[in-house]
């Protein structure tokens, strides 16, 4: 097992790609800048595939008061230590972030769901006063990458005007970055928006709207993420900045106030999806073979995820979208936004719409137009196989007899680093990309993530990476089973049957009780089970 | 890499006769060879033209013997006996490519004249000293250098990259031309210099096919056709766990190897079971480490099977739930194997339609894919080639048909981004062989349907304009051919 490598957030942006299915893209973050940038335990390289959905902006707004000269932002120290997924025992070496919030009317304070990521500690800083304040992670979504805080005395923030967001700029609009000086004093760079599209951001497969941006950046602590105004309203925050090119994105401020009305819901309601991935209809064979009329435009549906709101609404593969709640689609997945022009069907799914709306749904369906109702829900992560990341929650596992058992997940996967989808074993990268073409009831994956060894293991310590389809005659199919299975085994020897070679483990269940305490003492593990965090 | 190695360790250090080493000029051949490598990237292409120089030298029979690599993929072979450069047209008689060697045979065996063979001695002893010759670089003559025996041991075979045999390995310099060449101790062949390191990476290694494995291949042409190894087909791992012994029925503490998978249509398929334990082969016992003894010499279980032929049978006593039976094998070599290891002598099988490629995966192909960055090789592909055995695959894909590139033209100007997927339907046909593609274009209907694993969007090809397209794309592409099944 390779030792888990940061991503430093080294100055470097991705090349954001269409819809490619499998096209890696190297995200890395905002300069942490200082004399030694700050380690940033969270996402690397990701597959981009195409949108799940998508959204648009209701913009309720924040009714804001009157800048009094003073900006909405506060200084934000995040202590964070990430888990180590090979060794879930135990957590990383802790790491310092530093970054800038911005105030909103009510006092909480918006910042991206990356600098909060896996935090210990939480502090406000006031920019002149360098008046200190621990806070709370009220909220965090790490799909759509914003959190909220809370600081929990009342009065820290009173001086700080609250922001209003944004509702009116577009591309070729001059906006405002703002960092902080060490005086306190605020460091103005301008900025130009370039192209507004759906983008993919930090973890997993999500994509949401994105405004990208060309301005030179300057190199300063706390920039971890920075917000962009415009006329004193907040734009968004800087999540990716390259300075090579001198351009970076934007989480823009329509996401931010679908958060902001999802975080107003108990519990947090989250972005809707349909769970349904599409593809272009430029290909005029393709068009014929779908005896789609020229000029109808449509999404060809290319996959419906099992339990998704489009498979209740009863969207096919091989359906072409048409219209989604009234708005037509084109043959490239887009729609035209009141607002942005043409974009992506998955901007106005995510944003535009509120989880739990019924809309009716037009597809293109064997020669002729059929109307489906669809109910956009947020996506579960806890019903995939292998979950896209796990953040704030120590990883679970099982140890029995010196054998540790995993599940499989994305985060686990990351313990390679950037190049994880190479150089993570195969077999494991393979189920979790394509995870949706296993069977409905696969649940999780368990594996054999390491062998501690012991008498008992003697012979095993080969074992890598190995599935376990069965133990003690129970089928596996999440960390419980495994759990379970050890509790009760039916005879005096635990038998743990692998999907891979060798087959057959075998422990003695006596013996494996005995190596717990030696277990404990000599590899200083403290529990040889950890499965507190189900979600 | 879930791969394979067949396993054989030497069986006895035999004794030379200390006599002296005569000068094997009157058996040394300098082999020229003009060879066509097979183009995978574009595979209706004859290939590029290269020309190589090996050694090789005479055995009984008006034979020579030399490396399998030597003569791959040769498409005009010279020989030359040493100091008459006079150059006599060969061809190959025999080629083993799973244990690099080969017997050629001259058109006109007057060429033999004055010739001697040589014959084949035993294992020689560690630390004692033998003879290479050959045809290294450096000069046309014949080449004599002088090296001890520094390791008998148990290597991959570079030229298939998929099987392990018994080597020595020798400190005597070895180099490119020097393969195919003799290595000689008391006037007796013990070796067949085969492949070493380059500079960078090791000096003085140098490796050679030692008699076992040159008797092997000689008495399998023996019947006029070379049949391989032959192989288990079948994992096993060994027992060393006391909780998995007792668990699983045995008494002793040193007997018994664990079976783990079996491939179908392989030697042990119906015969043993995953679980079973094989506690001897062929009357002898068979040591927990999955070791047996044979002639004095602790060595792999496999190295019975390594020394059987095609058709030979082996006798395993097995352990089964806890009872003992008996079961015999008949050898034979597993074909799920052969698409992890390289091809030669063979030209790229593939369709064409529509400027649409369609190649099967294995080796070569693979590595044609990664060395052009404008071709992918995807997890998916990644996968299906390196657990195509493990996990049973070619049970759903005796062949895995790949849409491996696309000759753009506006009849395909759209499939660009399916390039590196796995075929699956074609027309509604499954794709189980190149064979299948073929056969599925040939279905009628207004379009052609593509499946692609993982694609949710088939690839649709208009027959109308495809028919148009064919020649206009074999004429711009200078497609000799559209298919070589």
């Amino acid at each position: 097992m390779r030792p888990l490598r940061f991503l430093l957030p080294v100055l470097a942006a991705a090349a954001l790609t269409g819809n490619a299915p499998a096209m890696e893209t190297l995200r890395q973050y905002l300069p942490a800048a200082g004399p030694s940038p700050t380690p940033a335990a969270a996402a690397p390289a990701e597959p981009v595939v195409a949108p799940d959905a998508a959204p648009e902006p209701t913009a309720a707004p924040l009714k804001a008061p009157e800048a009094n000269g003073q900006l909405p932002v506060v200084r934000v120290n995040v202590a964070s230590q990430s888990f180590n997924f090979s060794q879930p025992w135990r957590k990383n070496t802790p790491t310092l972030r530093q970054g800038l919030g911005v105030v909103l009317m009510d006092g909480r304070i918006l910042v991206t769901a990356q600098l909060v990521t896996d935090h210990t500690y939480v502090e406000l800083e006031k920019p002149e006063t360098a008046l200190k304040a621990a806070a709370e992670v009220e909220v965090v979504d790490y799909d759509a990458n914003l959190a909220l805080l809370r600081a929990p005395a009342a009065d820290f923030l009173q001086s700080i005007p609250g922001a209003r967001l944004d509702e009116s700029v577009s591309v070729g609009d001059r906006v405002e970055v703002i960092q902080i000086e060490p005086t306190g004093a605020p460091l103005r760079t301008p900025a130009t928006i370039t192209t507004i599209e759906v983008g993919p951001y930090p973890v997993d497969e999500n994509a949401f709207l994105v405004y990208k941006l060309s301005f030179p950046l300057q190199q300063r602590e706390n920039s971890f993420t920075v917000p962009a105004f415009k006329d004193g309203r907040l734009v968004g925050l800087v999540m990716r900045y390259d300075p090579r090119t001198q351009t970076g994105d934007l989480v823009p401020s329509p996401v931010i106030n679908q958060f902001l009305q999802a975080a107003g819901t108990e519990p947090y309601a989250g972005f809707p999806r349909a769970g349904l991935t599409f593809a272009d209809t430029r290909d005029p064979q393709l068009r014929a073979y779908a005896r789609l009329p020229n000029g109808k435009g449509g999404a060809y549906i290319t996959k419906v995820l099992p339990g998704s709101p489009a498979e209740t609404a009863g969207v096919k593969v091989g359906d072409v979208l048409l219209q989604v709640d009234g708005r037509a689609i084109d043959q490239d997945g887009n729609y035209e936004d009141e607002r942005f022009g043409k974009i992506s069907l998955a901007h106005y799914i995510s944003t535009a719409l509120q989880p739990g709306k019924t809309i009716p749904i037009v597809v293109w369906r064997d020669g002729e137009e059929t109307t489906l109702e669809g109910t956009l829900v947020p996506r579960d992560r806890s019903s995939m196989t292998s979950q896209p990341y796990l953040f704030d929650t120590a990883p679970d596992y099982v140890i029995v007899g010196g054998l540790v058992f995993s599940e499989l997940s994305r985060q686990f996967l990351r313990e390679w680093g950037p190049r994880w989808a190479n150089e993570a074993p195969l077999k494991l990268v393979y189920l979790d990309r394509y995870q949706s073409e296993l069977p409905d009831d696969r649940g999780r994956i368990v594996f054999v993530s390491s062998v501690l060894p012991v008498p008992g293991t003697l012979g095993y310590e080969d074992l890598s990476y190995e599935i376990v389809e069965e133990f003690n005659g129970q089928p596996v199919r999440s960390l419980e089973d495994i759990a379970k299975a050890a509790d009760s085994p039916t005879d005096k020897f635990h038998r743990i049957k692998l999907a891979e070679d060798p087959g057959l483990v075998i422990l003695d269940v006596e013996g494996s009780k005995q190596a717990e305490e030696r277990i404990k003492a000599e590899y200083g593990i403290p529990a040889m089970r950890q499965l507190g965090n189900r979600n | 890499m879930p791969q394979l190695f067949r396993f054989c360790l030497l069986s006895s250090l035999a004794l030379a006769a200390a006599t002296a080493a005569p000068e094997p000029s009157a058996s040394m051949v300098r082999i020229s060879t003009t060879s066509q490598q097979p183009d995978y990237a574009v595979p209706w292409n004859p290939g590029s033209v290269v020309s190589g120089v090996g050694a090789g030298f005479v055995i009984s029979g008006k034979r020579i013997m030399t490396n399998a690599h030597v003569v791959s993929n040769a498409t005009f072979i010279t020989v030359a006996k040493e100091g008459d450069p006079t150059p006599w047209e060969a061809r190959v008689l025999h080629v083993a490519h799973d244990c690099d060697l080969a017997l050629l045979e001259v058109y006109d065996e007057t060429f033999f004249e004055g010739t001697k063979p040589l014959d084949f001695g035993g294992i020689p002893e560690l630390e004692s000293t033998v003879i290479a010759y050959g045809y290294p670089i450096g000069g046309d003559r014949l080449s004599v250098t002088r090296g001890i025996v520094s390791r008998i041991d148990f290597q991959p075979y570079s030229h298939s990259e998929v099987d392990s045999h018994l080597t020595i390995q020798i400190d005597a310099a070895i180099n490119p031309g020097n393969s195919g060449g003799p290595v000689m101790q008391d006037g007796k062949v013990v070796g067949v210099a085969f492949q070493g390191y380059s500079g960078a990476v090791a000096q003085n290694v140098g490796y050679m096919i030692p008699t076992p494995v040159v008797r092997r291949f000689l008495k399998d042409v023996e019947d006029g056709a070379y049949d391989r190894y032959m192989d288990l087909a079948a994992t096993y791992f060994p027992l060393l766990n006391p909780a998995q012994r007792e668990a699983l029925g045995l008494e002793d503490e040193d007997t018994g190897v664990l079976v783990g998978s079996i491939f179908d249509g392989g030697s042990s398929d119906g015969k043993l079971q995953s679980g079973d334990v094989i506690l001897a082969v062929d009357g002898r016992k068979v040591f927990a480490d999955g070791k047996i003894e044979l002639d004095g010499e602790r060595v792999e279980m496999a190295e019975i099977f390594e020394r059987k032929f095609k058709g030979d049978t082996v006798e395993l006593e097995i352990l089964r739930d806890g009872a003992k039976d008996k079961t015999t094998l008949e050898l034979d070599r597993p074909w799920p194997f052969e698409m992890q290891g390289r091809a030669y002598d063979r030209r790229p099988r593939f369709v064409l339609v529509g400027g649409l490629l369609f190649q099967p995966l294995n080796r070569d192909f693979l590595d044609a894919q990664r060395n052009d960055p404008q071709k992918k090789v995807d997890t998916r592909l990644r996968y299906f080639f390196d657990y195509y055995v493990t996990d049973h695959l070619y049970r759903e894909h005796p062949e895995v048909v790949v849409l491996s590139d696309v000759l753009k033209d506006p009849v395909n100007t759209y499939v660009e981004p399916f390039k590196g997927s796995i075929v699956d339907k074609i027309n509604g046909q499954d794709i189980r062989s190149l064979q299948d593609v073929a056969a599925a274009f040939s279905q009628p209907g207004e379009f052609h349907v593509i499946e692609l694993l993982g694609e949710g969007r088939p690839v649709i090809l208009d027959r109308a304009t495809l028919a148009e397209a064919g020649e206009r794309i074999k004429a711009r592409y200078r497609v000799i051919s559209e298919q070589n099944l």
